[in-house]
């Protein structure tokens, strides 16, 4: 890694953290207009109990007094504790809990990379012929169907083994943590969007397979597959990153519907479950971490292009 | 494109020996590299051969996928016009040449790495230990046609076809690119085929020359012979189209009238006859056999310069 | 005239049809090269199966889609039930036809919501460039670093569940690539001649946004919006498969989804119908969005 590189990905960093802090601060400063105190209504509480804990979260003091204290938190790593259980502190939590999510994630990446990228090859080497066509249809198709009736139709696919190998589809009370647990999940968060990757690969690839220096790896003799797969699908994949970005923002979104489906303890699932409980300083907690995520994303994308594309330096 | 079936190239057939540099000239569009790509069953995509298309005793079309690719790039090897689209922008340049000797295992993986540096040094490119790392863009157009000459006769195949070498770059380099090519091809003794609508390059690299019009051989010879006594009207025409330094203002400059016919509906008789200042009425009906006209020269003309009295001023009227 | 060989009188007529095509209006035009398209075609039928089924379930269906308890519950299809049961005994179908009233109206209304928004802050940015265009984009840029379910999750929690906040919901998250194609396409346009033209006379900038430019960007935003409807009615079937939907007992499909899940194994019909109306209502307006892109630019077909 060059050190232009370096310098670029520090300042993407620092960009990062902003990007983070501001996102995380809107939440903050949106919630805490929300009429009512934060602790949530459904709770009948004894004045004085309610002051304690008015208290002790801080909720007694004018909002942007608190939002200072979250702030000075924040810059430590300290993202609060939570509303609902007392005592529990978000950051460790959310932080085990994105380890699930991106393990998760990634493994979506993989599915979405590697089908998409076979597929848009295969149509694209096959082009016109009815392999092409069926690729094709099955990229509409693909795209169409949601991750979460891909989730459905896989475990109805699989039942019989699914249930023998995994113990199960809800893991919240059989637990996570199984590596034989995440292809299914992964699958069908990834699935929809390797549709869109098979679409942009063949394309890119068609356009690839007919300049000069394709025909120039043919002429040397190389063997079809060093052709298609040193020469010109490594070329070809050049535009595909380019939607990586907002695909990895997708699957994300994704992995939010399909955690709470199928019970994994991810940042998705704790977002919604706080959403539910009314758990604020959760809810504001998992934004700031799917922001640096996103982030981050961005970035690793940003790193494979010069990887890819020698011209591109930062 | 008007749809239909198009004979770029038909009857062509020509012999060469180790050592020699052949140039094949003709207008754009007259199947030059039609030739050369089909030699190599490269021709792109809807494009068909047919026929038998035969480098030796070897038919090119009758081999199965794993010959012909042996026989690309070790046999007979190209060097493509534009150098600046034809090496891969992602691989790096040493590595591009020592793949196209890997290919072949006509050296083990081992001989191939070591050999990629003495290759560059061959075609002259200056500092190739440290080069061969750079990628395409980091090289000169000069450069890059270096690289593609060096790994076109990294295999030591015996015929090199050469499509333009020159064209894509500035001036000031194209002589060293042909001065390289002709003491490369003596070194290696191979045949080289010179693809070129450049007269002047010709005349100063070839051996002989074969002037192609409409995708078929209208004239071969020595080269000599051919500037000196060119006996097909098209061969004079596109000599006499060209400003030659040592006749200063002697002779006008004559340009070939209409432009080049379209292959899906070629016209009856000698292909060349429409834009033909010298054309007989046999010319409207009967395609002229390529027919010995001097020891060594042949032509496909049913008039031949020589016949005629004062072409300068016979082509005026 | 008559010496002329028959290839060249043939190409003299085929001018002449395209002097009469080019009277067509463009419209016109794409909506001819749309019918041509067999997808697209099949598309636009699916849809209007939906749209009438929906239209159909305001004022009919074939058993009420809240009385539970038809018949054993978690059947499969039978004929007096020919999509089956679900787990409260409610009759699939006629739950099946009430949530396409539901996906039609909060795919149209938020694409409809998003596709204004996304216009509106394109054309100004792409318009005014400088620092209307810095804050435009810097609000692009920003959202679209957070996964928009988290924002519309959000804003349901903060203004209800209802359908009309639900579109709105959706829509304040959707806007962003019409924007960012408004924005793209208003900026290439404003350089063209005849926006100069209309300068130079005095056409009032409102004038030249409504009157020039946004015409001319007509086509990609029509594809654009198409798109949009599927994807909003996905979002919604997110939403309401993660509690945040509109509120039990209106019959979304993805609610319909996320009840019969727990019975997946046992009755997969239940979760299988609303599902397969779901991707077959996405996938016909992706075809239909697709038709018209090859139909609107010809030139990016494939």
């Amino acid at each position: 890694m060059s050190r232009g590189t370096l310098i670029y990905a520090a300042q993407r960093l620092v960009l990062i953290s902003v990007t983070a802090v501001v996102v995380s601060s809107l939440v903050f400063i949106g919630i805490h207009q929300l009429p009512g105190n934060a602790l949530a209504s459904e709770r009948r509480l004894n004045p004085a109990t309610e002051q304690a804990l008015l208290h002790h979260y801080n909720l007694d003091l004018p909002w942007p007094q608190q939002y200072v204290l979250w702030i000075q938190g924040l810059l430590h790593g300290n993202l609060g504790e939570s509303l609902v259980n007392m005592g529990t502190q978000i950051t460790p939590l959310l932080l085990r809990e994105t380890t699930v999510s991106v393990t998760l994630g990634l493994a979506a990446v993989c599915v979405t990379v590697f089908v998409g990228m076979t597929l848009g090859t295969i149509a694209a080497i096959r082009q016109n012929t009815w392999v092409d066509y069926a690729a094709s249809t099955a990229a509409v198709v693909g795209y169409s169907v949601p991750s979460f009736v891909w989730a459905f139709l896989l475990i109805l696919l699989t039942v019989a083994p699914f249930y023998n190998w995994t113990g199960g589809t809800f893991y919240e009370d059989i637990g996570w943590g199984k590596p034989e647990q995440i292809p299914v999940p992964a699958l069908a968060l990834g699935l929809p969007y390797a549709a869109i990757v098979a679409r942009l690969t063949r394309a890119s690839m068609l356009e690839v397979i007919r300049q000069d220096y394709v025909r120039t790896a043919w002429a040397k003799g190389l063997k079809a597959r060093i052709v298609i797969l040193r020469h010109a699908l490594r070329n070809a994949l050049i535009p595909v990153i380019s939607i990586l970005g907002p695909l990895i923002t997708g699957i994300i979104t994704g992995s939010v519907v399909i955690e709470t489906l199928f019970g994994i303890p991810g940042l998705g699932k704790e977002f919604v479950t706080s959403i539910l409980d009314r758990d604020y300083n959760i809810v504001i907690g998992v934004f700031t971490f799917y922001a640096a995520l996103v982030g981050l994303a961005n970035l690793a994308v940003d790193l494979i292009y010069p990887v890819l594309d020698p011209r591109i330096r930062y | 494109m008007s749809s239909g079936t198009v004979h770029a190239v038909d009857g062509i057939s020509f012999d060469i020996d180790r050592g020699e540099i052949v140039g094949v000239v003709g207008e754009s569009g007259s199947g030059k590299t039609m030739t050369a790509l089909s030699l190599l069953r490269l021709v792109p995509e809807p494009g068909k051969i047919s026929g038998r298309i035969l480098f030796g005793e070897q038919d090119v079309l009758q081999m199965a996928d794993d010959e012909i690719r042996e026989f690309r790039g070790n046999e007979v090897a190209m060097i493509f016009q534009d150098p600046m689209t034809s090496l891969n922008p992602v691989l790096r340049v040493g590595f591009q040449v020592e793949e196209a000797m890997d290919a072949h295992r006509r050296f083990t993986r081992q001989q191939s790495r070591e050999r990629v540096v003495p290759m560059l040094q061959r075609v002259r490119i200056p500092a190739a230990k440290e080069r061969v790392k750079d990628f395409p863009h980091q090289f000169s157009g000069g450069m890059r046609q270096r690289a593609m000459i060096a790994m076109g006769v990294s295999n030591e195949p015996s015929l090199l076809i050469a499509d333009e070498p020159t064209t894509a770059l500035d001036v000031t380099v194209q002589a060293s690119i042909i001065e390289l090519l002709r003491d490369i091809s003596r070194e290696l003794r191979a045949a080289v085929i010179l693809i070129t609508h450049n007269m002047a390059l010709v005349a100063s690299l070839c051996n002989r020359v074969i002037v192609m019009y409409a995708g078929r051989i209208v004239e071969e010879g020595p080269t000599r012979a051919i500037f000196k006594n060119p006996q097909h009207p098209y061969t004079w025409s596109l000599l006499r189209s060209m400003p030659r330094v040592d006749e200063v203002a002697k002779e006008r400059l004559i340009s070939i009238k209409g432009v080049p016919p379209d292959l899906a509906k070629p016209p009856a008789g000698c292909k060349f006859h429409p834009r033909c200042r010298f054309r007989i009425d046999k010319c409207f009906t009967e395609e002229p056999p390529l027919g010995e006209v001097d020891p060594g020269q042949l032509a496909r003309c049913w008039v031949l310069m020589k016949n005629i009295q004062d072409p300068e001023s016979e082509a005026m009227r | 005239m008559a010496a002329l060989p028959q290839s060249l009188e043939s190409s003299q007529e085929q001018l002449l049809e395209q002097d009469i095509a080019d009277h067509v209006t463009l419209g016109q035009d794409a909506w001819r090269r749309l019918r041509r398209n067999r997808l697209a075609v099949i598309g636009l039928v699916i849809i209007s199966v939906f749209i009438v089924s929906a239209l159909i379930s305001f004022v009919w269906t074939p058993y009420p889609t809240w009385r539970q308890a038809l018949g054993p519950t978690y059947q499969g299809p039978t004929l007096a039930h020919p999509l089956g049961l679900d787990d409260y005994g409610r009759d699939i179908l006629s739950r099946v036809m009430g949530g396409a009233a539901i996906a039609l109206s909060v795919g149209v209304g938020a694409s409809a919501i998003a596709s204004f928004i996304g216009i509106l802050l394109g054309l100004l940015a792409g318009f005014y460039r400088g620092k209307v265009d810095l804050v435009i984009s810097t609000l692009i840029n920003v959202s679209y670093g957070i996964p928009d379910l988290l924002i519309a999750l959000v804003l349901v929690l903060l203004i209800g569940r209802g359908v009309g906040n639900i579109i709105l919901a959706i829509a304040v998250t959707a806007w962003l690539g019409m924007a960012r194609l408004v924005r793209g396409q208003t900026l290439s346009i404003r350089e063209k001649e005849f926006v100069e033209a209309a300068r130079t006379i005095g056409t009032p900038n409102a004038m030249i946004l409504l009157r020039h430019i946004l015409p001319n960007a007509l086509g990609p935003i029509v594809v654009q919006a198409t798109y949009l409807v599927p994807a909003a009615i996905i979002f919604e079937a997110f939403l309401s498969l993660l509690g945040m939907g509109i509120p039990p007992p209106a019959p979304s499909w993805g609610r319909m989804a996320s009840e019969g899940y727990k019975a997946l194994e046992l009755a997969p019909h239940i979760v299988l119908m609303p599902c397969a109306a779901l991707s077959l209502t996405v996938l016909a307006f992706n075809w239909v969005g697709d038709g018209l892109r090859d139909a609107i630019d010809p030139r990016m077909k494939r």
